[in-house]
């Protein structure tokens, strides 16, 4: 029999019956330590939600104590009818005795863990496509589409156990002047395309990942959703450690892939003397080295999301921006990822040099990402920032979105046009 | 059960939840958004298709966001989806809801826009009646069936709530 990865162990863990072993293909019930809801914009989803809650009897959610709601989609609410519905949830949630992180906290999956409650060797499970961000302390954080109802009624929901992708990533954490996190990530994207880990949960391993900073493995993790993954996952080591220890509001557990478990694929990528990476319109593995398109015109420099919105993403910036100016003919938007990395960045001074820079800065959130406010582009105008996906329309219908690390959009702001941030740090 | 009804074929791969149905319409009640479906690859679509009618699509349909773009295809009257491979969390949200996502790699080759085809949801048969030719999709999860036999997730609780109790 062959061993098992560290993923299936935490699996087995949450299955209901508690199992000793689960088979990747086949699906078990699953309770989960951590379920991360966001307030939805849609309230007719809330009536409806309650309207069955009530139906079915179900007074008391069995999951309570485990239920985040993070306002982080359109927060603060950006129009009446978002206003109107975020109201909804709100109260919903408040009056089940749940959680709620409100306006300014940042996005679910980054307070999550910053919070301490997303931990290394739990099963996290998300009402948004990007929860697997949190794989990078080490957790089984998968997304959910569908199955809301039954675990507010019942507290257990089905989990197809996965196949697991490992993705090798070579070379050296230290990367040349202007090439970061982030472009490893795109040119990791670029090569395997958006089913290179289709239905499977992606490790990422190797060099380059034992020696990233937390911050970049949060990128890393959260860019594994664009491989088609159901989640992402980073062995916790020394660094992960460091990172959760001062955080955890409870114990955890780090469990170890079997030296004998079998990949059902493997991919080797090196990064070595890769160049900073862009992906262009409208696809998220359509990358390519930022000096192909350098010089097309921007209209909006757009910095945050829970991929890039973290300090580190923050301090690049503000090392491409510190004594410049943001050309007068863009608009550059910078929204951090949490209230923690914004107060870091404005102990750091980085949210003063952006300031004098004529940066937008706003409050904690996922802005412009998810197309709902805080910078939505209007037919023709031409998007560069960090955000996840450049799915055609998805900041505004008619917009063009292209894909960089931080430094990238930030030298893009600058000149006006989409350009290398070699030359600035 | 036997769903039978005329294609509407999207060949291309990884047609994601914003072009199934913008982001920018979450908002709305599930019936509103069907005017809106598939609004950027044919902005005709939504005036065209039928209730009944059937999607055809390539490989990763639904790949993307977490929310319901299915809201828009059921507000059409469109009872199933049959795709090359879906996106994860666009499958079970459609199994939750109540529409049929039958996965049949093959699909693309075997039928255009306008062909009738018949999907047999015990034995996942899909027959296309235009030409004759059947291919054979891929068997749906027993709860997975059991939810979608029920109607969605609120019927399937009712019978194992009832069951419980
Ligand atoms: S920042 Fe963007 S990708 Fe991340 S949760 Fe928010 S909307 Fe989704």
């Amino acid at each position: 029999m062959s061993g098992q990865h560290a993923l299936h162990k935490i699996i087995a863990n949450c299955a209901r019956p508690k199992s000793g072993k689960v088979t990747p293909g086949t699906f078990v019930e699953i309770e989960p330590d951590v379920f991360s809801v966001i307030l939805s914009p849609n309230g007719s989803d809330a009536k409806k939600l309650m309207a069955d809650l009530e139906e079915l009897g179900v007074k008391d959610l069995p999951l309570k104590d485990r239920i985040f709601a993070v306002s982080d989609h359109a927060s603060p609410a950006p129009t009446m009818q978002l206003a109107a519905s975020q109201k909804l949830w709100r109260d919903f949630y408040r009056d089940k005795g749940v959680r709620v992180f409100d306006g300014g906290a940042g996005v679910s999956h980054l307070v999550l863990c910053e919070e301490g409650i997303a931990l290394p060797g739990t099963l996290g499970i998300a009402i948004d496509s990007h929860g697997p961000t949190m794989g990078a302390v080490g957790m089984y954080a998968t997304s959910l589409g569908g199955g809301r109802l039954t675990l507010y009624a019942i507290g257990r929901y089905f989990l197809e156990v996965p196949k697991v992708t490992l993705v090798k990533v070579h070379g050296s954490a230290k990367l040349a002047r202007g090439v970061y996190g982030r472009d490893a990530a795109l040119y990791v994207n670029g090569k395997l395309g958006q089913r290179g880990a289709y239905g499977n949960a992606v490790e990422f391993a190797g060099p380059f990942i034992d020696g990233l900073s937390m911050d970049m493995r949060f990128t890393f993790a959260n860019m594994g959703v664009e491989l088609g993954a159901v989640a992402s996952y980073i062995q916790p080591d020394q660094t992960t450690l460091d990172w959760v220890k001062p955080r955890a509001k409870d114990e955890f557990k780090v469990y170890d892939t079997d030296a004998d478990f079998k990949y059902d694929q493997v991919h080797e990528v090196d990064i070595s003397g890769i160049e900073p990476q862009i992906a262009v319109p409208h696809k998220p593995d359509d990358v390519m080295p930022v000096s192909a398109v350098a010089g097309r015109k921007v209209d909006q420099a757009y910095l945050g999301s829970c991929a890039s919105g973290r300090l580190e993403d923050i301090a690049a910036a503000a090392a491409v921006l510190k004594g410049r100016k943001v050309h007068p003919d863009v608009r550059f938007i910078v929204t951090p990822g949490s209230r923690e990395i914004l107060i870091a960045a404005t102990q750091a001074g980085y949210i003063q040099t952006l300031h004098e820079a004529n940066c937008i800065v706003t409050n904690a959130n996922c802005g412009a990402c998810p197309g709902l406010h805080g910078g939505l582009l209007s037919p023709g105008d031409v998007a560069i920032t960090s955000i996840t996906r450049n799915f055609e329309g998805r900041m505004g219908p008619g917009g063009e979105i292209y894909l960089a690390s931080p430094a990238t959009v930030a030298a893009s702001a600058v000149e006006g046009r989409i350009a290398s941030p070699v030359g600035y740090v | 059960m036997k769903i039978t009804g005329k294609i509407w074929k999207f060949p291309q791969d990884d047609i994601n939840t914003g072009l199934i149905r913008k982001q920018q319409y979450n908002h709305l009640p599930p019936q509103e958004q069907g005017k809106y479906c598939m609004e950027t690859l044919d902005p005709t679509f939504a005036g065209k298709a039928k209730p009944g009618d059937i999607i055809v699509a390539g490989n990763n349909f639904g790949c993307g966001s977490s929310t319901p773009a299915y809201y828009s295809i059921m507000a059409l009257g469109i009872p199933a989806v049959v795709a090359e491979s879906f996106g994860k969390l666009f499958f079970s949200n459609c199994i939750g809801g109540g529409l049929w996502p039958v996965a049949c790699p093959g699909i693309i080759q075997m039928a255009e826009t306008g062909d009738v085809i018949e999907i047999d949801t015990d034995t996942f048969v899909v027959r296309n009646l235009a030409n004759g030719k059947q291919l054979t999709g891929q068997a749906l999860p027993g709860f997975y069936r059991d939810m979608i036999d029920a109607g969605g997730e609120k019927a399937y609780l009712k019978r194992r709530l009832a069951k419980q109790a």
